[in-house]
């Protein structure tokens, strides 16, 4: 049956005698576990001469029963998945994680936030008894994340993408997954706010602002991959004709005369083919030159 | 003694250094976009990851520290290193590069390299002047022989230093530097900006166009700083974060390849010059605070609070503009203009959120969100020229063609609330319950004239959400949710905005525009009123102990209220997940993902004036969809030979297509060759598939040897390219030849890797 213990108590002051109780756990839980538990000594919980250090106690609880009798579970399972017992429900794993990790500017806003409501528990990203936590290294981050956003694993393979699946950009570069002010748990407070901390050259302002750019980027762009470079939505003429149905070639139907002359058409237009409407209007993003009010220059 | 080495090798940390060769068959810059291997030939492989310190041993010294290195062979290698006293302080420094190889079929007659800013013609390129460019774009062999090709990268350098001092149980500092270099260069189009007379036309064209190396010569430094203090019942956090970005150019010059000369001008290398704007160095300061309260155990209230103050204050891009007759294009008349914006923008932002869990399996929780953009930048009156306007030379005089454009400093402050309610019905099932409200408001402060120039002054959005999950047995898990968005846009068509040679000056001026030059009844999909439903369900089971399964899907559907714009469009997914972990180091998992989305657009067209309207003219729709699936495969098998050998596959397939179909009621002959304007647009495809094999052979207890097999192929199919080719181009653009993306490349690699 599921364990549903009642949740742990906070660590001791003296984190150094907890740690010293740890031996009766080790004295079963040894190097000879399928699991290598003691791999923790390698982490930042495992390092005893930090006062903030927790005893196995301290995470899984006293666990009187299970130190009297092997087949009761401890206090405290964490994870996901059932093993020789069923894990504790989220909520009781993170309060177990929460009772030092909750007063953290980092996790303001965790409580509330969209994993702590979908009952998502720090175990289901982090590892803690191993020496490399797969969701703390930039390299192998995404493989954690994508275990649930698989759409998201889908679009990283696309043409045009951010260099996720390549290791150089991480899931966390641009969302909080502990919870944020912004949306999309994004790390800023707006998504122009995210997307600036590295393209800072679209901020601005401008002198010739184009106005949904100024709100959002994800108006033309879509951040995790596209068919269509660079990450866009759609492709001009049509992206630009979802907005404007004004001036000269923005009013104009466009089918396989964007193509060209290979699409059958007797001439091919500027205003259709290649980058068609940014062949022209190419600061697309604003333009800061007196004689730019169209985006030209 | 074995078992004291075992308990050691798990409880310290195991360095270890990795050093190779690698070969890749073919030059791609798509292939190695970011791996950094866009070269055919031979690469070295290495990577250290260093650990030490008394912090593993002792119960005295908290001391550890960390040197680490990857991908050290290649343009996309890292560096990293750390040193700490856990609890007390900590200092980090990281180094990144990232080459991002975009084409290297770039071809161009330019002599500029990349990164400069300065683009200039070959005297013999010769004056294109004197027979009318056809539309298959013969420049004819002198001119084509100055093409040569240039590759298309820009390349990062992220350098950073960050460091943490704990002052105490209550009381931290850190510190985070990052400095972010950047160089290379990205393609951009260069238009005329109109009037400009093609070689061997009388006739003004605002297609001029020059595909050009618009450099990325930038830093940014960003810099955050934050003071913690957490207590028994609150937590608060006070700091700072700066960006500061430069641009070592504030415009790029070049000489027109389709443009005829000024009339004065004669003789070789004689070319019409023209210039445009670069980003512009801009800074932002902002303050921040963040912080918590715990009422009671039950009920919490986090919140937090910034201030940022954004400006631009770059010097203009030259506006005098020498051409090689002697005489100087003006491109500005009038005077009194300003030689630079001084742009600010300030950004405010506040949010709150209680929480309360005092009543048994319930969670209660209110939020409020509060984002303004406030742009104070002065608003004025730019009169300008086309490039060679007859009066070009000069500045007081009335040009021939003119535009007078008034800049907008946009604005907008967006409001959010949300009430939720999450209530455990049973120890299996959850339900959870909210709502959210949206207020935006947008303006433009201090426009000339006090035309309205935003087309959506303001909006509201009420949102509805319901997520159940249910836990069916102990292994099988199942979540469902629905929302509904309803979105009431308060669209004004009398707003008015730059358009052509327009002028916003005044309502119903001369040169005023309604609906911002769009047909009246047009909506831009992100102003208008919209009807959005979501769904979504998953069911992940776990078989046995060694045998996962899991099906997700999503759905969502958007519908617009416009009379012409965007209608309509959907977005769905499906993802099936598979893993069987068959022993303790051998596992095989397999995923397939579906998606498809779709866009339907009503779009008019007909007469371009002020008064029209939908019901006199021609209605013409557009859809585009959006394919993709994508299938994965991963193997690994351990303890072969003994428990020496593991090998590993991974395995990947990718098809994705956007297609453009569209439809002409009104045109009988859309179809004519001349026009082209109905029909379906070729689907732009792109294919992937990808193999990796890795076999790690233990050669003795510290020495690994890896040999990979990594396999990538991509085929695409894009029409993007057409008018790039020779002879194909439009009349008005100077061709690029760039080529499609495809590669087939087989990489081998070989490495040993000790560990210590």
């Amino acid at each position: 049956a599921e364990n549903t213990a009642a949740p742990v108590k906070a660590p001791t002051a003296k984190p150094s005698d907890s740690l010293n109780k740890d031996s009766a756990c080790t004295k079963c839980h040894d190097e000879n576990e399928s699991k290598p538990i003691l791999a923790i000594a390698q982490t930042a919980h495992g390092n005893k001469a930090d006062s903030r250090t927790p005893s196995c106690q301290s995470c899984h609880g006293e666990s009187e029963k299970h130190m009297s009798n092997k087949t009761v579970a401890p206090d405290v399972i964490f994870g996901l998945k059932k093993g020789a017992f069923s894990p504790n429900e989220a909520k009781d794993q993170n309060t177990a994680c929460l009772t030092c990790h909750d007063k953290d500017q980092k996790r303001t806003h965790w409580q509330g936030g969209a994993h702590q409501v979908a009952d998502v528990a720090c175990t289901s990203c982090h590892v803690t008894h191993t020496a490399h936590d797969k969701v703390r290294d930039k390299q192998t981050q995404p493989e954690v994340c994508f275990t649930c956003h698989k759409d998201q694993r889908a679009q990283v393979k696309k043409f045009s993408h951010h260099p996720i699946g390549e290791g150089k950009v991480a899931c966390a570069d641009c969302h909080n997954p502990h919870g944020s002010a912004g949306p999309k748990m994004l790390v800023k407070n707006t998504v122009t706010e995210t997307c600036y901390t590295c393209h800072a050259e679209k901020r601005g302002p401008l002198l010739w602002e184009h106005q949904p750019v100024t709100e959002d980027c994800t108006n033309c762009h879509t951040p995790h991959g596209s068919n269509i470079t660079p990450l866009l939505k759609s492709r001009a003429p049509f992206l630009c004709q979802e907005c404007h149905d004004g001036p000269h070639a923005s009013r104009s139907p466009v089918a396989e005369s964007a193509e060209g002359i290979q699409g059958g058409a007797t001439s091919a237009s500027a205003n259709t083919t290649g980058r068609a409407c940014m062949n022209c209007h190419s600061m697309v993003h604003g333009s800061n030159d007196p004689a730019g009010a169209l985006l030209h220059r | 003694a074995q078992a004291d080495d075992d308990a050691y090798a798990l409880t310290h940390p195991t360095n270890m250094v990795d050093f190779g060769a690698l070969y890749s068959s073919q030059s791609s810059a798509k292939f190695g976009e970011y791996n950094g291997l866009n070269e055919e030939g031979f690469y070295g492989l290495g990577g250290f990851d260093v650990r030490g310190g008394k912090g593993y041993d002792s119960a005295n010294s908290a001391l550890r520290w960390k040197l680490n290195g990857t991908n050290l062979g290649t343009t996309s290698r890292n560096l990293g290193a750390s040193i700490s006293e856990q609890g007390k302080w900590k200092i980090n420094l990281g180094y990144d590069e990232l080459q991002h190889n975009i084409t290297d079929t770039y071809q161009t007659p330019f002599q500029e390299d990349r990164g400069g800013n300065n683009f200039t013609l070959p005297a013999n390129f010769g004056k294109p002047a004197g027979t009318v460019l056809t539309n298959t774009n013969n420049l004819g062999a002198s001119r084509l022989n100055a093409f040569h090709t240039e590759k298309e990268y820009t390349t990062r350098r992220n350098s950073s230093l960050g460091t943490s001092y704990t002052f105490g149980e209550q009381l931290s500092a850190q510190i985070d530097y990052n400095h972010l270099e950047q160089s290379g260069a990205k393609l951009i189009g260069t238009g005329a900006q109109g009037g400009i007379n093609l070689a061997g036309t009388s006739t003004g064209k605002a297609e001029a166009v020059n595909i050009l190396f618009n450099p990325t010569s930038y830093s940014t430094d960003n810099i955050t700083a934050a003071l913690n203090w957490k207590g028994e019942k609150a937590h608060l956090s006070g700091g700072y974060y700066g960006s500061i970005f430069h641009d070592d150019y504030n415009s790029l010059s070049w000489q027109n390849g389709v443009a005829s000369a000024a009339s004065t001008c004669t003789g070789s290398g004689c070319f019409t010059n023209n210039t445009m704007s670069t980003a512009p160095s801009n800074s932002l300061h902002q303050a921040n605070l963040s912080g918590g309260y715990d009422f009671s155990s039950a009920t919490k209230l986090v919140g937090g609070f910034s201030y940022g103050y954004n400006t631009q204050n770059s010097s203009f891009a030259p506006t005098l503009i020498p051409q090689a007759s002697g005489i100087a294009s003006s491109m500005m008349w009038g005077s009194g203009y300003p030689s630079s914006l001084n742009g600010v923008v300030e950004t405010t932002h506040g949010d709150l959120k209680l929480t309360n869990q005092s009543i048994k399996d319930l969670t209660l929780s209110a939020g409020f969100k509060f984002n303004e953009r406030d742009n104070s930048t002065d608003s004025s009156i730019y009169r300008y020229k086309a490039i060679n306007d007859a009066n070009a030379a000069i500045q007081t005089a009335v040009p021939v063609t003119n535009y007078t454009g008034i800049n907008t400093p946009y604005s907008n402050r967006k409001t959010q609330y949300e009430v939720a309610a999450a209530y455990r019905l049973t120890n299996a099932q959850n339900l959870r319950l909210a709502y959210e409200r949206e207020d935006i408001k947008r303006w433009c402060n201090g426009v000339i004239g006090g035309a309205q120039c935003i087309s959506s002054p303001t909006s509201e959005e009420d949102k509805v959400g319901l997520t159940y999950r249910l836990k069916v047995f102990n292994d099988v898990n199942f979540n469902a949710g629905y929302s509904y968005a309803k979105r009431n846009a308060h669209f004004d068509h009398n707003f008015l905005a730059n358009d052509g040679n327009r002028s916003i000056t005044s309502v119903g001026g001369s040169h005023s525009v309604l609906n911002g030059a769009d047909l009246i009844g047009f909506v831009a999909y992100p102003y208008a009123n919209r009807n959005q439903n979501l769904g979504k369900a998953g069911i992940n089971w776990q078989l046995t102990q060694k045998i996962d399964f899991g099906v997700n899907g999503n759905y969502k559907y958007d519908d617009y209220d416009a009379m012409l714009g965007v209608q309509n469009g959907h977005s769905a997914g499906v993802s099936v997940d598979a893993a069987y972990n068959y022993e303790e180091n051998s596992s095989v998992s397999a995923y397939w993902s579906w998606q498809n989305g779709k866009r339907n657009l009503r779009n008019g067209t007909g007469p371009s004036n002020t008064t029209a309207n939908v019901s006199n003219i021609g209605i013409w729709t557009n859809q585009l969809e959006d394919n993709s699936n994508t299938v994965g495969l991963l193997t690994r098998n351990g303890g072969l030979l003994g428990g020496k050998l593991e090998v590993i596959g991974d395995f990947s397939y990718a098809l994705d297509s956007s297609a453009y179909s569209t439809q002409v009621p009104y045109l009988s002959t859309c179809s004519a060759a001349t026009t082209l304007s109905c029909g379906n647009v070729s689907p732009i495809k792109n294919e992937l598939i990808s193999l990796k094999l890795t076999g790690n052979y233990k050669v003795h207890k510290n020495g690994k040897v890896a040999l990979a097999y990594i396999y990538q192929k991509l085929n695409s199919n894009d029409y993007f390219y057409n008018g790039q080719q020779y002879g194909y181009t439009p009349s008005t653009l100077v061709p690029t030849n760039l080529q499609p993306q495809d590669y087939t490349v087989n990489v081998v690699a070989l490495s040993y890797s000790l560990a210590f």
